[in-house]
């Protein structure tokens, strides 16, 4: 095993402590309920019950036991890098557990340690990936020790969350300060708000970022300037690439995008489903198709291929690794429903996020039938304000119906209106099933169904779309 | 505003007058191709050459009549410029929005597109003119002045220039040019905002109230009753802020507090009304789901565009059915909320210290 990921035990103790024990069993077994009674993955109860039962239930596992973690964080693409990385680090040989259908809260990272490790508490000998919530990373630091951090991007997301992005930033850079000396930190360069993460850390800090010769982006609305960090004037852009993401410079202190340490050099995005790139490491150029399509897969990979960098894992069958990564659950995902017709599922929870999305989707002409869905829980927020600053203006004279579904259908009904959707083209319906009928409904054989979904509505949908038999299930942790 | 009242106060005809209520020349309902897009604002530096021949360089110059206004401009066929819609029979409302690369969180420029929308749904054109830092335009050739909420950071980069623009701004204000100010744009209007390190940014002084920084942020769904020209109506929003805001004398609330913290969590008052001069704390965005509200801004600059007295002027009623829905989901939530501090466990984040 490589030194980077190797365990480094806290203590040397074999077994666990009795109320971990019951906190283990208790938690794998509401898992297993919630799945026989079919009320979803059980990815986010596993960890709530167990932490009921014994709060110290992930240090116990991880911290004490020293089982390598490697975190990523970031408002946007976090999931889709760690599925890379876990992707990579397979390829290399290495055991991976990994919190894949995206519960990344502190019970959705409790539960992954929970769900892979065996009932002596012990987890499998490898490294632990751990997508996890930019918020929520200041109470998961200090119970995993992360081996190696990796921040995706920073936009305005959850305001209700955080208040302010500069509290998010502010918190992700007391714990990328705080990593141990031989711990890897990893940043995308191109995003000026991550660049300057903990830049006095004395110890391994990666970069990644693009270095196209072209912009791939612009900067399109006034709410994507980006001031310097340094000293608030505008910065200036030489290439944007996505959003406020690219090759940027401050005209009146100097501040420029940090060198790069692994870099996108060339990129090609062909329809829904192929991404071709090349990727420049320290030891070499690796190019890559990838069956996912947009300029944020490339970033995603970058940013794993520069995880293992910052571990200093030799990259060896990186491009087959990343040739067989589809899509992640509901990331411009294709489904084959009844009649022929198809329906694709997009996850869409901040502006950055509908905005690559609905341009992705434009690539194959703008969407005519559309169910798109809004709800207020925990993880999706409760202040839906930012629908304002997604650009459905631009696909509004397109669309021919829209059904808008969840708990916030009459936010997502009064913005497509204002958009320039007709309103008599617009149904709300609240009920997810039955929105999804209608919007299905609608659609003629052989036709495209596009679903635009907050996460909680999403995976309702999806289930949905499983009890129709038109999809598998899919959770793994 | 008095100067162009004159012609107007010897009245003939008391009956109010009826001002855009023409029916839409075109079928909204079912054309396919948006008659309205709703344009980029232009820069205030590009908006001053080309609004030259549309709009007269001095605001005591327009022509109070609106017909005689319209008249030399006949010729012209339907224009479908970036700059305007397509009609002209109104004289086009001129909106300022005031820094919109800094200020400009939680969707408030959702505000801009539900001004632009219901004055262009009634055939009123709308020009959009960015004003950003470093810009001094003459703010009282504008007819709204759209003031948003924003950062602590940009905030404090808004106020750095907000003096350059303070005078401009209080001479329109004064004269009756209709400002709505959201969040940091209610406390940047106010003389002061005095942060939690003691470090003050200086306001414009057009609203009587000072504002302190609080130890605590409001997030919650919130709720108001707002009286406009004696009528009543409830106004729902969302609050983020932290800052405290006192009123002075010499300006009123904007509404009384029916769920939310308002200004300060404790006098009940929510925001500041001046003249026409509205600022409150609600994000939401806070135009799009208070149609009334919107239409009040709306009706009381058209009044000063066309020269009549708002209480006369008349807005074609709107289909608002998917307005009331976002308006009475947004009152529910903040119902089910009242009383209670913040409607979200504010997220455990922990903050580094500076310096």
């Amino acid at each position: 095993m490589h030194d980077q990921i190797s365990r480094r035990p806290v203590v040397d103790k074999t077994s666990l402590s009795f109320r971990g024990t019951l906190a283990l069993v208790a938690g794998k077994g509401a898992a297993r309920a919630t799945r026989l009674i079919g009320r979803g993955g059980g990815t986010a109860i596993t960890g709530m019950v167990a932490r009921k039962i014994d709060p110290q239930i992930l240090d116990e596992l991880v911290r004490i036991p020293g089982v390598p973690v490697i975190a990523i964080t970031g408002s946007n693409g976090k999931t889709t890098t760690a599925r890379f990385t876990a992707a990579l680090l397979r390829g290399e040989g290495i055991t991976v557990c990994h919190n894949s259908a995206g519960a990344n809260l502190l019970q959705g990272v409790t539960s992954l340690a929970v769900s892979y490790s065996n009932m002596r508490g012990r987890l499998p000998d490898g490294v632990l990936v751990a997508e996890v919530d930019e918020g929520a990373l200041p109470q998961v630091a200090p119970e995993t020790l992360p081996r190696a951090l990796l921040v995706t991007s920073l936009f305005r997301d959850q305001l209700d969350r955080f208040g302010e992005i500069y509290a998010v930033r502010d918190a992700i850079e007391s714990v990328a300060a705080g990593l141990p000396k031989d711990a890897a930190l990893v940043v995308n360069a191109d995003d000026p708000m991550v660049a300057t993460l903990a830049e006095e850390r004395v110890g391994r800090r990666i970069t990644f970022g693009l270095a196209i010769k072209h912009s791939t982006d612009q900067i399109s609305r006034a709410a994507d300037t980006i001031r310097c960090p340094r000293c608030q004037a505008d910065l200036k852009y030489k290439h944007v690439y996505l959003s406020h993401m690219g090759d940027y410079g401050c005209a009146s202190c100097g501040f420029t995008r940090p060198r790069l340490d692994v870099a996108v050099t060339a990129l090609e995005v062909t329809g829904l489903d192929r991404t071709r790139c090349t990727i420049k490491t320290p030891t070499g150029n690796i190019t890559m198709e990838i069956p996912q399509s947009g300029v944020h897969i490339a970033y995603d990979a970058a940013g794993a291929i520069a995880m293992l960098v910052g571990l200093g894992i030799p990259l060896e069958h990186a491009a087959e690794s990343l040739a067989s990564v589809g899509p992640a659950f509901g990331r411009l995902e294709k489904i084959e429903a009844d009649d022929g017709k198809i329906v694709i599922l997009a996850f869409a929870k901040n502006p950055t996020s509908y905005n690559t999305t609905l341009r992705a989707l434009a690539t194959e002409g703008e969407p005519r039938q559309l169910l798109i869905a809004a709800s207020n829980t925990l993880v999706d927020g409760e202040d839906f304000g930012w629908l304002w600053d997604v650009d459905f203006e631009t696909m509004a004279p397109k669309v021919e119906r829209v059904v808008v579904s969840g708990t916030r259908a009459d936010e997502l009904a009064n913005r497509l209106h204002y958009a320039g959707v007709p309103s008599d083209r617009i149904k709300v319906i609240e009920d997810r099933p039955a929105a999804l009928t209608e919007a299905f409904s609608l659609v003629l054989p052989g036709g495209r169904l596009v679903v635009l979904s907050g996460y909680t509505p999403l995976i309702e949908l999806r289930n949905e779309m499983r009890r129709r038999g038109w999809t598998g299930r899919y959770w793994a942790v | 505003m008095t100067d162009q009242k004159t012609p107007e106060s010897v009245p003939h005809k008391p009956r109010p007058r009826i001002v855009a209520a023409r029916p839409l020349p075109t079928d909204y309902q079912s054309d396919p191709v948006d008659p309205f897009p709703v344009v980029a604002a232009a820069r205030a530096d590009k908006a001053e050459k080309q609004a030259v021949p549309v709009a007269p360089p001095d605001a005591t110059e327009i022509a109070p009549d609106p017909v005689a206004a319209h008249v030399p401009q006949a010729p012209v066929p339907a224009i479908h410029s970036a700059q305007s819609s397509h009609s002209r029979d109104h004289a086009p409302l001129r909106i300022a929005h005031l820094y919109p690369s800094l200020l400009n969180v939680a969707g408030d420029g959702g505000n801009l597109i539900a001004i632009q929308r219901r004055a262009q749904w009634r055939g009123i054109p709308v020009e959009v003119v960015a004003v950003e830092k470093g810009e001094t335009p003459d703010f009282r050739r504008f007819d709204i002045v759209l003031f948003h909420g924003g950062q602590d950071v940009e905030m404090a980069v808004a106020a750095a220039d907000l003096a350059l623009k303070t005078p401009s701004l209080r001479e329109a204000a004064a004269e009756g040019v209709v400002i709505f100010a959201v969040c940091a744009g209610l406390q940047l209007l106010g003389h002061r905002y005095i942060s939690n390190s003691g470090e003050e940014m200086v306001g414009a002084g057009i609203l009587d109230l000072e504002t302190r920084g609080g130890s605590q942020r409001f997030m919650q769904h919130a709720a108001c009753e707002v009286t406009i020209d004696g009528v009543t109506e409830t106004v729902v929003g969302f609050e983020n802020h932290s800052g405290l805001t006192e009123l002075g004398p010499g300006c009123e609330a904007f509404g009384r507090v029916i769920a939310g913290a308002g200004n300060n969590g404790k006098d009940g008052l929510e925001g500041a009304h001046s003249g026409n001069v509205f600022a409150t704390y609600l994000h939401g965005p806070c135009l799009p789901k208070n149609p009334w509200l919107t239409d009040q801004l709306i009706r009381i600059a058209v009044g000063r565009v066309e020269g009549l007295r708002p209480s006369k002027v008349v807005l074609a009623p709107l289909n608002d059915e998917l307005e009331k829905r976002a308006h009475e989901m947004a009152l529910a939530k903040a119902m089910a909320n009242r009383g209670r501090r913040t409607a979200l466990e504010p997220a455990r984040l922990v903050r580094v210290q500076k310096g």
